[in-house]
């Protein structure tokens, strides 16, 4: 038993070891040939060092032949093949032709191994004589006629040489990372060392044994020195993502907010306890999209289904708020915002959404819009107090003609033939001032009632005319002349019809007090419209009445501010809110010397529909 | 005076409400014309045609009160019944100070409204024939002297003969020749009925009166 029984075993052994773990890595990871093609390498050097051992341990010519055959056959067919393969494919940077090359010369280089009464190394073996080692250790020498083909296998490992030095150096100019060049330096190292010892050994130089395998271990030092460097970095990812995992765990809970993805393939849905908390399932129990959906409010589930469908057809991202419904009969509104993710092919796979709770803000927005409403509707109120008297004259107008037609009727069916003609005539008469009644008082209670906003396509001229309808009588009281100044073919707005006549109104009556007074000149009042760019519409409302003082016309839209004796302060502001509400604005303007402009901007059909 | 039969004038900018009245009151036996403005009834009056108006208050343009105003320079002012849709107490008290004859509702049942009108007309010749009488008595007026009508206005305030003639520094019997001469040319033979034609035509009280007052 000598060194050399227990070294070239270990040399095996760690190949062996190093051969394993990276074909399991290779089986694990989806780009793995690396790894498999190196593992294939290691195994084939375990097998060339047992070979080596084998020759060692000839203990005849013809013995020592055939192991040299094999190890011809694996060192420079097999070894020589899944290297060049292992380089081709770890480093990427190889040529096409240089890779090819080493291969198809050692093919060459083999065929003496090949035939039938094979002719390896040497073409006449004399004899086979036992050289002492340091150390007590005894190997075998042979002497004999050597082969002059086994020049081809030494071009072969030039060639393979040249392949592995190209390779690196096309990897080492393109600013390669450290580990590459490490390998690369490794297996030049191992082609040079393996190459030249085994070509001096063959031609009877030294008298030594072959240390291929030996040789291979600075391949292995450099392919464990990566091993240890990917471990590292392994443990450190690990570490980091436990680490995001945890801030990102207290930051969705400080937020409330539960997160869930959804696998578009498997239809598969994950999700965070926090969001089966919000959405009311329990830890374990299994989820699908269509009980989520049951959950929700049938009006909100077409809603989120297409936001969810277009997010897929687009691969974009999604926002959206619907409602759900409580085992309580409660309502709890959740706000839902996720981005689709896809493959590399470009295929979405995967949604990945954050919910949270916002019933509260929800709340605070409704009690604010009522809010909002209720105010309006108290300005409304105030406002058909102001046109008291202007509609109760309108009213009674058709009214007071139904009743003089009837009276006069009556008085002529006492007569024996009455006039059948202007009995028609006054009954037709009746009928259209019933109708006529019935018009005023319907605007009356349109403006009169509580009610939401309902905001419909509204074309602007109608929208002034009525406005303009309601204040007529007013005017003419007031001896003011209302003008209206509306050119066609404006585009339609969207908007509620009556808290718009309410600003029209508000604007109109506050126009109507500014003439108050106002005496050798003009009394007048102009409502006018006109397109202001594409998408929106401007609507004026303009006096020659006093003016606005100038220290006014910053806070006049304030509520409570009023220049008037017996005003409450509340109606330009009420229409501030409702102009704002529409996704308008409005300003007020002293016109030169005369008057003042009211403008405010309304959003045509098409720009409103886009939002 | 003019011997027409009196018209009715309703002034109203509602069109339906002016034909609804010109109905009822042609029903009940009246001339009735229509005016869709102040201003239209104001270029075809025709002072010297009896008759009254039945206007509406609030009318755009000239309103009740602006006609009012207007009629009330003619030298035969028909008196104006007023209409209106709601009890408008400011305008109700102009109206009424200017010496309109009624003031009542748009939707007065209909009796109240024909006795109105009836009122407003007699009322009408009532004025008329006061006025003719008051230009009588001016005219009569007119032919005395200066002199004449100083002491006639000291007559008429119920002063002797006595007191008279110390006022204006004169014999007591110069005032009473002239006190004859008044008598002769008035044709009237008391203090009393002097009284009265003075009263009438309104010549010792604040002039510019062109309605009467009270009723």
């Amino acid at each position: 038993m000598s060194w050399i029984d227990f070294t070239w075993p270990m040399l095996t052994g760690a190949c062996v070891t190093l051969g394993l773990i990276h074909l399991r890595i290779g089986l694990r990871r989806t780009p793995g040939a690396g790894h498999l093609l190196f593992a294939l390498n290691a195994l084939v050097v375990a097998v060339y060092s047992c070979l080596e051992l084998a020759l060692m341990r000839a203990d005849s010519p013809a013995r020592y032949l055939a192991v040299m055959r094999w190890m011809d056959i694996v060192g420079g067919g097999v070894l020589v093949a899944s290297l060049t393969a292992f380089v081709w494919v770890y480093f990427g940077t190889g040529r096409r032709w240089l890779a090819i090359l080493p291969s198809i010369v050692m093919g060459v280089a083999l065929i003496p191994d090949l035939l039938p009464v094979p002719k390896v190394v040497f073409l006449q073996l004399t004899k086979v004589t036992t050289h002492q080692a340091l150390g007590g250790a005894s190997f075998p020498v042979a002497d004999g006629v050597r082969n002059p083909w086994n020049l081809v296998f030494y071009l072969g490992v030039l060639l393979l040489l040249v392949f592995v030095l190209d390779a690196s150096l096309t990897l080492w100019r393109r600013g390669a990372r450290r580990r590459e060049a490490i390998v690369g330096g490794a297996i030049v190292f191992f082609v040079l060392v393996a190459g030249i010892h085994s070509g001096l050994v063959d031609a009877g130089v030294v008298r030594m044994p072959y240390l291929f395998s030996a040789a291979y271990v600075a391949i292995l030092v450099a392919m464990g020195i990566e091993l240890s460097h990917d471990a590292a970095h392994a443990e450190r990812l690990a570490g980091d993502l436990h680490e995001s995992e945890q801030r990102m765990t207290l930051a969705a809970q400080a937020a409330g907010i539960g997160i869930w993805v959804r696998d578009l393939r498997s239809k598969a849905i994950w999700a965070s306890d926090k969001w089966r908390e919000l959405l009311g399932f329990a830890p374990r129990e299994r989820l699908d999209f269509e009980r989520i959906l049951q959950r929700m409010h049938p009006d909100d589930r077409q809603v989120v289904q297409h936001a969810m469908e277009s997010a897929v057809a687009n691969k974009s991202g999604y926002e959206t708020e619907y409602r759900l419904m409580l085992p309580d009969g409660g309502t709890r509104w959740i706000s839902s915002h996720g981005a689709v993710e896809s493959d590399a092919a470009g295929q979405p796979i995967f949604i990945r959404g954050a919910s949270r709770d916002v019933t509260a803000r929800r709340q605070a927005e409704q009690q604010a819009s009522l809010l909002q409403q209720e105010i309006a509707h108290v300005g409304r109120v105030t406002m058909m107090g102001q046109l008291a008297a202007s509609l109760a004259h309108e009213i009674n107008q058709p009214l007071g003609a139904i009743l003089r037609n009837v009276e006069a009727a009556e008085l002529m069916m006492r007569n024996s033939s009455p006039d059948l003609d202007e009995l028609r005539a006054i009954l037709a008469d009746i009928h259209q001032d019933d109708q006529r009644a019935g018009a005023v008082i319907d605007r009356m209670r349109t403006l009169l009632k509580r009610r939401d906003l309902d905001m419909r396509p509204l074309d602007v001229g109608e929208l002034i005319a009525e406005a303009a309808r309601v204040a007529r009588g007013d005017a003419a009281e007031r001896h003011v002349r209302l003008d209206v100044d509306v050119p066609g073919g404006l585009p339609r707005v969207r908007g509620d019809c009556v808290h718009l006549q309410q600003v029209l109104l508000n604007l109109i009556l506050n126009g109507l007090d500014a003439c108050d007074g106002i005496q050798g000149r003009d009394r007048r009042v102009t409502v006018a419209a006109r397109a202001d760019g594409p998408r929106a519409v401007e609507i004026a409302v303009r006096d020659t009445g006093h003016g606005i003082p100038v220290d006014s016309l910053s806070h006049i839209f304030n509520p409570f501010f009023t220049t008037k004796a017996n005003g409450m302060g509340m109606g330009l502001a009420i229409s501030r809110t409702i102009i704002e509400a529409h996704g308008g604005r409005i300003w007020v303007e002293n016109e030169d010397g005369v008057g003042a402009t009211f403008r405010f901007t309304l959003r045509t059909v098409d720009e409103a529909d886009t939002q | 005076m003019s011997t027409t039969a009196p018209t009715v004038h309703v002034v109203d900018d509602d069109a339906s409400f002016c034909t609804a009245m010109s109905r009822l009151l042609r029903s009940s036996g009246l001339a009735v014309r229509t005016f869709g403005s102040a201003k239209e009834f104001l270029a075809q009056l025709d002072p010297q045609a009896p008759g009254c108006v039945v206007a509406d208050l609030r009318m755009p343009g000239m309103n009740g009160l602006d006609l009012q105003a207007a009629l009330a320079k003619s030298s035969n002012p028909l008196p104006v019944l007023f209409l209106t849709g709601n009890g408008d107490i400011p305008a109700t008290v102009l109206a009424m100070r200017g010496g309109a004859e009624d003031f009542l509702e748009k939707r007065v049942p209909m009796d109240l409204l024909l006795k109105a009108v009836q009122r407003a007309l007699a009322r009408d010749v009532r004025e008329r024939e006061a006025r003719a009488r008051q230009r009588d008595v001016r005219s009569r007026l007119d032919a005395l002297s200066p002199r004449e009508r100083e002491v006639l206005g000291h007559v008429v305030r119920g002063r002797l003969n006595k007191q008279i003639a110390a006022d204006l520094g004169i014999h007591e019997r110069t005032v009473k020749l002239h006190r004859t001469a008044i008598t002769t040319k008035l044709g009237v033979p008391s203090v009393a009925e002097l009284v009265r034609l003075t009263q009438e035509a309104g010549i010792f009280e604040s002039s510019g009166l062109t309605f009467p007052k009270g009723q």
